[in-house]
């Protein structure tokens, strides 16, 4: 007989690859970093587990965990990301890589520079949130995430285009 | 705005790390791991004090008065340090992760504050009541130790003060850029 997953499983099935992909926007896209703080989000997903409410989305409410985490995170790992993996794409992008790749990891490394806010904002964009539902987890106003993410979406593709890592 | 599309079209097939078959498993044991770790640090730290709770009666220090306020100078800052350390790890243990990101930022600009207080008021001050208390024990050292001995505990102490101040510089160091990079607007 097949064994029938727990509730938290099937959190963290649903939940995980959105996660990883906030969690790598705010680690330069280390994939390894992301692993961890992921792992860390989910740790607090199940410890809060019960205290869900229901007042919003089970998975907004995931993404309010997974943005704070990733904020936490500023206490230990900066300079692992801001210096050794900065170093690393450079190498790997004047290497070897298709013009996409290249790409997106200058958008990671333009997401890098923005502030802790807005890397938030943009990263829930990017994963196609609404903006009422990223107004939930920020607690901004959704007038206030609008105009923000007109000038974000603005600044990152300015920087993109024109930046070399 | 198409450019921006384009970039998030790559965002969305970009390849991210999968599932991992064996992910919740992971999380319960790293939860028990975390959990033991946590328990350790308990028997560490009452182990270390009953230790200098007996030492102190061992050597009868309680007889010779400057021994007592040498050894009381030295182990109440260290007490109330590792205290302020501990309440540090549980005020950011009991944040509300699930709360809004506006709210749970002021919670932490505020937490790293009261580190910047912590660091640039309440250390220097325990760190010059530990000094006093050594400093006031060195005749006593003098007087009942070896000539090596005695030595040895001058260098070593000059030496672990270099390495703390290094530690704690770069704790402060941290957490300054922390709550800079925090406080920057857009």
């Amino acid at each position: 007989m097949k064994k029938a997953k727990n509730p938290f499983e099937e959190v963290y099935q649903a939940n995980y690859s959105k996660v990883i992909r906030i969690c790598m926007g705010y680690v330069n896209g280390d994939e390894n970093l992301a692993k961890d703080l992921t792992q860390e989000v989910f740790i607090k997903v199940w410890e809060n587990l019960d205290t869900f409410r229901n007042e919003s989305a089970l998975s907004t409410w995931i993404y309010r965990i997974t943005v704070n985490t990733c904020l936490l995170q500023l206490r230990v790992k900066k300079r692992t990301i801001l210096g050794e993996r900065r170093d690393k794409i450079q190498d790997e992008i004047e290497e070897f890589e298709s013009s996409e790749e290249s790409q997106l990891k200058q958008l990671y490394a333009c997401i890098l520079k923005l502030s802790e806010e807005n890397k938030g904002i943009i990263l829930l964009e990017l994963e196609g949130l609404p903006q009422k539902e990223i107004a939930t987890i920020t607690g901004l106003s959704h007038e206030v995430v609008r105009v923000r993410l007109h000038r974000i979406k603005n600044s990152l593709t300015n920087c993109v285009k024109n930046e070399r890592i | 705005m198409k450019e921006f599309e384009n970039l998030k079209s790559q965002w969305e097939n970009q390849s991210a790390p999968g599932i991992p078959p064996d992910g919740v498993e992971q999380i319960s044991e790293k939860m028990k791991t975390l959990r033991r770790k946590q328990w350790l640090t308990t028997v560490t730290l009452s182990i270390t004090v009953l230790v200098l709770v007996a030492f102190f009666f061992f050597i009868s220090a309680y007889k010779v008065p400057v021994v007592t306020l040498g050894l009381l100078l030295m182990i109440s800052p260290l007490v109330v340090r590792i205290a302020l350390e501990i309440f540090s790890i549980k005020a950011i243990e009991n944040m509300d992760v699930s709360t809004n990101t506006s709210k749970f930022k002021a919670k932490i600009v505020g937490y790293y504050r009261n580190r910047i207080k912590i660091h640039f008021i309440a250390t220097p001050f325990i760190l010059a009541l530990y000094i006093t208390g050594f400093v006031s024990l060195l005749p006593s050292f003098k007087a009942n130790l070896s000539h090596g001995f005695y030595t040895y505990i001058q260098v070593s102490s000059v030496i672990v003060l270099f390495v703390l101040g290094g530690l704690i510089a770069n704790t402060i160091k941290k957490e300054l850029s922390a709550l800079k990079q925090l406080r920057d607007r857009d």
